[in-house]
């Protein structure tokens, strides 16, 4: 029984480096951060010797003439990982993904294929650098040594059975990962090779640190036993189909789809699951003279994206391919790609399929699905962002609201009575001058705006021209004055005023248009934007 | 023509967002003959909007918003003196029994108080508004009904304002039916809550920071519109234009409220004479029995002195201030409180025969006007320094006992947003995240010099702050108008003020945070602004360090030290001043002052007196120290600018030093009025404005021109005194801190274990770290013992060690050991020694585990079995396993074997026990295990370590350096215990490195600090690599290079950015 362990050290940075083996030669930083913060997260020798600390900012890290700062990547770092093991894969089927930077391969009967030990690290730090990793390999007979040491020691590290804690004297014990608490009791006490905690009587370390103080103690004598934990290779539920022939076409789009889709199904019902989100990719045709048209006419200098994406959201988990196309279809009329698909690939994300029992005595609502399915329709109808329930939004700005999901009748009863009494409460505790106010009539707002043309005297609104219709105003109140969000670019200052119209008949007559004007004449609630610098009608009192 | 009566300034604090004098001016600047103030609960901005209407010449109506039980408030406007005096009592009652900014007042109590107050309906907060909402019209009517009962029909106005709201005009429409059913006057108000309509922007910020929300998140609790900014008159009487009748009430209305602030009513306490005789005839008694003591029976220049200024405090009716002060001052006496009297008081001989202060101003020849003056009509001003702490906690109970509650408070301390606070609060209300945050706060006001280029908007960009995105623009847009509004109210350090009869009716009172302690709404310059008379007790570090070193002297030297009766001309201080070797000594101990004191060279007290006023930034800024430091030495003549000045500047050489002599200056070459020359001294004070000096220095040139003075020397002469706007020390003032400044340098020069104990004793203070008194201590022969828990205090204390005593180090300087556990610590001990740590933690439950592991951290558990002791790793080892204690089924079995021992046999084998598998620390890991576990080392210093590298690098010692040439080439090194830039300086920054053998002086230029300045500011051993200055014995390198020195991981520290 042999064991492999492949450490990639400062891992953060070699990422980066993989992806611009430039940098290898350099003294380089990198930063993460939530904009405009940075800060220094990693760096490699070259850069701590230079100066630069972790945790530093990044405007300081910068005064550094000869560091190199870089952006931390997780998506380097998840390429690096995968590399590291294809790496493993590569060498021995079973293997341990112990960490990010960590793998450990069991090498045991490898010898006859590879040849020695040795032979096998050697290989496996030719094919680290081959993969742009500079990594450290160590084996042994026991899988924690073999662990440790690699993360303590660079190069290749051998270590033959009965050696173990020998050979791990010289490491140091933050690479046995010991909690925070327990590392600083360990510095304190001047413990700080393997050596030295394995020189340690047992039992009082076992008073003094507890079963963490055993489990390390064991580490640094190379005593600690554990079976591998094999790497689960990771369940994707993804389907993708290249096509000879380009398709422009939604209907043969869909058969192919729907193909896709009943194969995806299959496979979660297999594993007893569902899909809660499908995501669509297609690859597309290059459309040079679309693009080069759009150039052309210099409207946008973007070229338009190869790749078209998007996701399905779903209420509840799904495997019924037949609702998910249907869905799919709908979106994407809605949204059609902009060139020819040459390839689709489609995926789910699994799930627990929905167990629910509906109640014998509650009313019957509809089944999710259906409902998904009409909200989908509606969806494609009217665009996203004008289905849902509306809600208002606590601001001044007039006639502000959002579209939120729309909640079935049952559960959204359920919902606003636990919210809804929150959430007037909040109100209340908000805005305690502002009563409900018992509007006498109704008022309905234009959506969207109308634009007006208004003629002022002394100050008052005199006349008005929207709707083609001219009218006078024979009484107004205002202004009503509400500005606000200073702070954003979405400002917004606004007069309103309250006016009684009475348009000219002659409009109506000459243009069959426009509604018989004396069914408009009434109260409307026009304002002027001083941001616009233009008139409108907010809506009409019924 | 209308009024504005109802307007909110930034001293409602976070309800308002512009300063009184904003507002004052921009009612001159749209004509108005006056305007009324009414903050929230209270009248804290009405001095200031008092004396900014004075100046400008409109009236400033007082008045306040209070809130009543039900949450709204009554808008209250003073018509006379009787109404003030009942707003201020109604505000006090309400504040002094509710906890700090809270409390509100029943409609029984406004009734009270309600005589010479008019009342306003109110606004959207008023209570028509509350009681419209409540139950409409009937209700709205009842409201004001009850209104007019408490404060009679004739003193209620139905208040009218317009907003371009549509609640707003309904509560009109309402009000206005309600005014015409009972017979009542409309008022048009505007609400005002700032002075220009942008300022609503930040009093959207001060909405957020009060409700603790942020813009994104306030929603309806903002503003609705930007009008509740002053309008001019012609903007209201068109918003009114159907309701003129309440434009022209807001006249009728203004011209009846006649009360001001001039008319306070304000009369300083009566000391209450033991047998009734006059006060004045107590005061010459006392007066006369300190003189003699002071002066002897027989010296009649002083005699003369005092009976002058005796006759003008009697024609003052001054004498009861004085013997109050002087009851003060014989309290702290008979208490064993050292008290001493600084300022101007010390010009005085009265103040010097009484004991207040103890500079003899007629041997000194100061100028008795300085401090009182008929002409002036101000109060004097009287500054008593106490030791801080508990001792000055007791002199300000015993005022409080004598004047009781409502006769006595502190002065106010109005904190105002500065450039991080307000960074801090801005960023919260924009949603940046904390870490934005810190960044941002922790990017403003670093340094104290800023250069041209050190802008906020470079800040920014080096922050990484992107200065084109509109929110962080915002951001800077706001921090810039955020500076300098008031954010609470504080409490002033020592300003106390005392009133004749009741307090309450002058100024409304508030309780502080501390508890027992009273505050008037009004700063220390608005008490003085309206002529109320304060005395500040001041608490002063060095004061508590001299009070502990005497009474140390007194325990441990056995010897009773009078600090009135020290040496005058002790040869030792003066040769230890000449030196520069003052670590510790009080003013004299920066690295100006060090740089000053061997070419300065004192050699009497009136030197010394020069020598704490020269290194200030009044006579650096205008460039009298070199002069004066030349003349002196002889290498330039003395020159008195104009022949008439000679007399005035005779004593400092021709070079003005003090505030003084910039007076008299005024008034022999300008020919000033004292009065004017006053005038001048405020002009130079703190809220310097450029407008006001220019207007000065025009009047002087006029007066010297008539004076015929010659261009030359004119120019001269408004240089020394512009210059001075960035002030310089009164004499006296001077006199009085030269004193302490003796006192301490006789008491560290004579007594170096007791002053080294005394001063550890009152850390943080001074311009050092411990670690550097310490040290210096250290290379004066002292012995300092390191804290072990068998010996130690609390506090750093004496040990005999034969012939001298040394320093023990008090377990105050364990970081992160509380007292009540340390004290602890020394009563078990008391009772029998410990016998391991075990025992320890048994009898001292308290202890938790990372306070022992300090202790052992820092050898302080050495010796806890017995004298040889184990090493500090020994006591680590066995401290994780007293602090794992067992379960309740073990720990009898535990307890058992951990009886009392006894005898010898038993104790070793204790002794030995407590050994464990470690190795003891090596000297590097006790160096660092030091410094993180106190902050200090008594061992070598860290250079010690390294003394041969640095000599094989080439690099001196700081010793070393006395002995080499001006201009030579060298490299020094240590560890940073300053860092300065200061604000007088142009960007030099002053480096301090201090190596085993004594500290050496680096200053940096500009230039290098940019490029090195990432180095500079951290880390803290530094090599610097330049050309030696050794001028006069003023030794520094002028920095070339700078490099990090990384010999050590001892976290060390150092005072920075003074």
């Amino acid at each position: 029984m042999a064991f492999a362990s492949i450490h990639v050290p400062n891992f953060l940075v070699q990422a980066v480096m993989r992806a611009e083996p430039t940098l290898r030669a350099r003294a380089v930083a990198l930063v993460d951060g939530t904009p405009p913060i940075w800060n220094v997260v990693a760096a490699n020798e070259a850069a701590l010797q230079a100066g630069i600390e972790l945790g530093m900012a990044k405007s300081q890290a910068a005064q550094f003439c000869a560091v190199e700062i870089r952006q931390r990547s997780r998506l380097q770092e998840k390429s690096a990982h995968a590399a590291l093991l294809d790496l493993g894969a590569s060498v021995s089927p079973r293997m341990e993904d112990t960490a990010p930077d960590t793998i450990i391969l069991d090498i045991a009967g490898l010898t006859s294929l590879f040849g020695s030990e040795e032979n096998i690290a050697r290989r496996l730090m030719r094919h680290a650098s081959s993969l742009g990793l500079i990594a450290h390999v160590a084996v042994s007979s026991n899988l924690e040594v073999a662990l440790h040491a690699a993360r303590g020691f660079s190069g290749i590290t051998l270590i033959p059975p009965g050696e173990e804690a020998k050979r791990l004297g010289r490491l140091p014990v933050r690479a046995l990962l010991p909690s925070a608490e327990i590392l600083e009791t360990l510095e304190r006490w001047g413990v700080r090779d393997c050596a030295a905690l394995a020189a340690l009587p047992l039992l009082q370390l076992s008073e003094r640190l507890g079963q963490e103080g055993v489990r390390l103690h064991e580490f640094a004598r190379g005593a600690s036993l554990r079976s591998i934990a094999l790497a689960e290779p990771a369940v994707h539920f993804e389907e993708e189909m290249a096509l000879d022939f380009a398709v422009a076409e939604l209907e043969p789009l869909a058969f192919l789809l729907g193909r896709l889709l009943d194969q995806l199904c299959a496979r979660l019902q297999a594993r007893a699951l569902a899909a809660c989100a499908i995501r669509l990719r297609f690859d597309l045709e290059d459309s040079f003279e679309k693009d080069f048209q759009v150039l052309g006419k210099n409207y946008s200098p973007k070229l338009a994206p190869k790749t078209y994406e998007k996701v399905l959201g779903l209420p509840v988990p799904v495997r019924d391919s037949k609702m998910l196309l249907k869905l799919l279809r709908l979106q994407l009329q809605a949204d059609p790609p902009h060139a020819s698909i040459v390839k689709i690939i489609l995926s789910a994300e699994p799930a627990r399929p929905r167990a629910a029992q509906g109640g014998l005595f509650l009313p019957s609502c509809p089944d999710p699905e259906e409902l998904e399915l009409t909200i989908g329709r509606l969806a494609n109808l009217v665009g996203n962002a004008n289905i849902g329930s509306p809600e208002l939004v606590n601001t001044h700005r007039p006639g502000e609201f959002r579209m939120s999901r729309f909640i079935p009748a049952s559960d959204e009863s359920k919902i606003s009575q636990e919210n809804g009494t929150a959430a007037a409460a909040h109100v209340r505790k908000e805005d305690h001058t502002s009563k409900p106010c018992l509007a006498a009539t109704a008022f309905r707002i234009f959506r969207p705006e109308v634009q007006a043309k208004v003629e002022l005297q002394d100050g008052y609104p005199a006349r008005i021209y929207f709707r083609g219709m001219r009218g006078n105003i024979v009484a107004a109140s205002g202004p009503w004055r509400t500005s606000g969000d200073w702070w954003r670019e979405d400002t917004w200052q606004q007069d309103e005023w309250e006016v009684d119209i009475r348009f000219d008949a002659s409009a109506s007559r000459r243009n069959e248009r426009i509604p018989n004007s004396r069914t408009q004449d009434g109260l409307y609630r026009i304002y002027y934007d001083s941001i616009r610098a233009a008139w409108f009608a907010r809506g009409r009192y019924d | 023509m209308y009024t504005e009566l109802h307007a909110r300034s930034a001293f409602s604090f976070l309800e308002g967002a512009s300063l009184p004098e904003e507002l004052a001016a921009v009612c001159k600047e749209y004509g108005m003959a006056s305007m009324a103030l009414l903050d929230r609960d209270g009248v804290y901005g009405a001095p200031r909007f008092y004396l900014a209407a004075k100046k400008i010449n409109i009236a400033a109506h007082i008045g306040a918003e209070v809130t009543s039980a039900a949450g709204w408030r009554y808008p209250l406007l003073v018509e006379s003196r009787e109404g003030y005096q009942n707003l201020c009592r109604l505000i006090t009652k309400m504040k002094l029994r509710a906890p700090k900014g809270k409390g509100n007042v029943s409609g029984a109590e406004v009734a009270e108080y309600a005589g010479g107050l008019v009342c306003l309906t109110g606004g959207e907060e008023g209570p028509l508004a509350h009681a419209l909402a409540e139950g409409g019209i009937e209700s709205g009517t009842e409201c004001v009904r009850a209104l007019c009962e408490i404060f009679g029909k004739q003193n209620v106005y139905v208040e009218l304002q317009r907003h371009f709201l549509r609640e707003e005009e309904a509560r009109n429409h309402a009000a206005i039916e309600i005014a015409e059913k009972l017979g009542l006057p409309l008022l048009a108000t505007n609400g005002v809550r700032h002075a220009q309509p942008e300022r609503r922007e930040v009093l959207d910020v001060f909405t957020c920071i009060r409700h603790h929300r942020t813009l994104a998140t306030a929603g309806r609790l903002l503003a609705r519109n930007s009008e509740l900014h002053m309008k001019t008159p012609d903007e209201m009487v068109k918003l009114f234009s159907d309701l003129p009748e309440a434009i022209a009430n807001t006249q009728l209305l203004a011209s009846r409220l006649q009360f001001t602030l001039k008319d306070l009513g304000y009369e300083f306490p009566k000391y209450p004479v033991p047998d009734g005789k006059p006060q004045i005839h107590f005061l010459r008694q006392r007066a006369h029995e300190g003189m003699i003591s002071r002066y002897g029976p027989n010296d009649e220049r002083a005699r003369l002195q005092i009976e002058r200024e005796l006759n003008l405090i009697e024609k003052l009716r001054l004498e009861g201030y004085f013997l109050i002060v002087w009851d003060i001052v014989r309290f702290c006496r008979e208490r064993g409180i050292l008290v001493q009297g600084r300022g101007s008081a010390a010009n005085s001989a009265v103040c010097y025969a009484l004991g207040i202060t103890a500079v003899d101003s007629v041997k000194m020849g100061l100028l008795f006007e300085r401090f009182l003056s008929q002409e002036r009509g101000e109060w004097p001003d009287i500054d008593l320094d106490l030791p801080s702490g508990d001792q000055r906690e007791q002199a300000i109970q015993y005022v409080y006992e004598r004047y009781g509650k409502l006769g006595a408070a502190m002065t106010a301390n109005v904190i105002t947003y500065r450039g991080r606070s307000a960074a801090r609060e801005i960023g919260k209300a924009l949603s940046f995240n904390p870490e934005t945050l810190n960044r941002l706060t922790s990017l403003v006001g670093a340094w104290e010099y800023k250069d041209a280029n050190d802008t906020l908007a470079r800040q920014f960009r080096d922050a990484g702050f992107d200065m084109q995105h509109p929110q962080i623009r915002k951001f800077f847009e706001l921090c810039l108008q955020f500076q300098d509004l008031p954010r609470h109210l504080g409490q002033h350090s020592g300003g106390l003020v005392v009133c004749q009869g009741q307090l309450d009716s002058i100024v409304p009172l508030e309780p502080a945070t501390m508890p027992g302690r009273v505050v008037v709404q009004w700063d220390k310059d608005d008490c003085a602004d309206m002529g109320i008379v304060k005395v500040d007790l001041l608490g002063l570090g060095m004061m508590a360090v001299l009070e502990d070193c005497l009474q140390i002297i007194k325990t441990d030297y056995g010897e009773e030290i009078d600090l009135g009766r020290l040496p005058a001309d002790d040869p030792v201080v003066y040769s230890t001043l000449q030196k520069a070797d003052t670590i510790g000594m009080f003013q004299v101990e920066s690295h100006a002052q060090m740089a000053c004191l061997p070419r300065l060279r004192p050699e009497c007290f009136y030197d010394l007196v020069v020598q704490v006023a020269i290194i200030r930034p009044g006579p650096i800024v205008g460039k009298m120290v070199n002069p004066y430091l030349k003349r002196r030495q002889g290498r330039e003549a003395v020159d008195f600018l104009h022949p008439s000045l000679k007399p005035v500047l005779e004593r400092t050489l021709g070079v003005p030093l003090f505030q003084e002599q910039l007076l008299r200056m005024a008034m022999i070459a300008a020919g000033f009025t004292g009065g004017e020359a006053e005038e001048l001294r405020r002009a130079l004070g703190f809220k310097r404005s450029e407008k006001r000096m220019k207007e000065i220095e025009i009047k002087l040139r006029c007066g010297m021109d008539k004076n015929g003075i010659a261009p030359v020397a004119q120019e001269k002469i408004v240089q020394s005194i512009t210059s001075f706007a960035l002030y310089g020390f009164p004499e006296s003032h001077a006199a009085s801190f030269a004193l302490l400044a003796y006192a301490s340098a006789y008491l560290k020069c004579h007594y170096l274990a007791a002053f080294t104990a005394a001063i550890l004793n009152n850390q943080p203070m001074g311009f050092y770290q411990p670690d550097t008194l310490v040290r210096d201590a250290q290379r004066h022969g002292l012995k300092v013992k390191p804290i072990d828990v068998t010996c130690s205090d609390w506090l750093c204390k004496l040990e005999k060690n034969a012939p001298d005593f040394c320093v023990r180090l008090g377990m105050r300087y364990v970081k992160g050991l509380r007292s009540d556990v340390a004290l602890e610590i020394v009563s078990q001990r008391a009772i029998r020694p410990f016998l391991s740590i075990e025992d320890l933690k048994l009898r001292v439950p308290l202890i938790q585990k990372s306070e022992l592991t300090t202790l052992a951290e820092v050898g302080a558990l050495n010796f806890i079995a017995g004298k040889h002791g184990v090493h500090r790793r020994d006591a680590l080892w066995q401290i994780e396993r007293a602090a794992r204690r067992p379960g309740p089924l073990l720990e009898e079995t535990e307890g058992a074997e951990e009886e009392p021992v006894n005898g010898s046999a038993e104790a070793a084998s204790i002794s030995s026990a407590m050994q464990s598998p470690l190795a003891a620390m090596t000297g590097e890991e006790r160096l660092v295990a030091d410094f993180r576990g106190t902050g200090m080392t008594v061992g070598l210093h860290p250079m010690g370590h390294h003394r041969v590298e640095m000599k094989r690098r080439g690099v001196r010692s700081a010793i070393e350096l006395t002995h080499l040439p001006d201009g030579m080439r060298v490299k020094i090194a240590g560890g940073v215990i300053t860092r300065q830039r200061p604000g007088t300086a142009k960007g030099f920054v002053f480096l301090s490195l201090e190596d085993e053998t004594g500290i050496s002086n680096a200053i940096i230029t500009p230039q290098l600090f940019e490029k090195y300045h990432v180095v500079i500011v951290h880390q803290q051993f530094l090599l610097v690599e330049g050309r030696l200055q050794n001028q006069d014995g003023v030794i520094s390198v002028k920095a070339e290079s700078i490099q990090p020195l990384g010999i050590t991981r001892a976290e060390t520290t150092s005072h920075d950015f003074h």
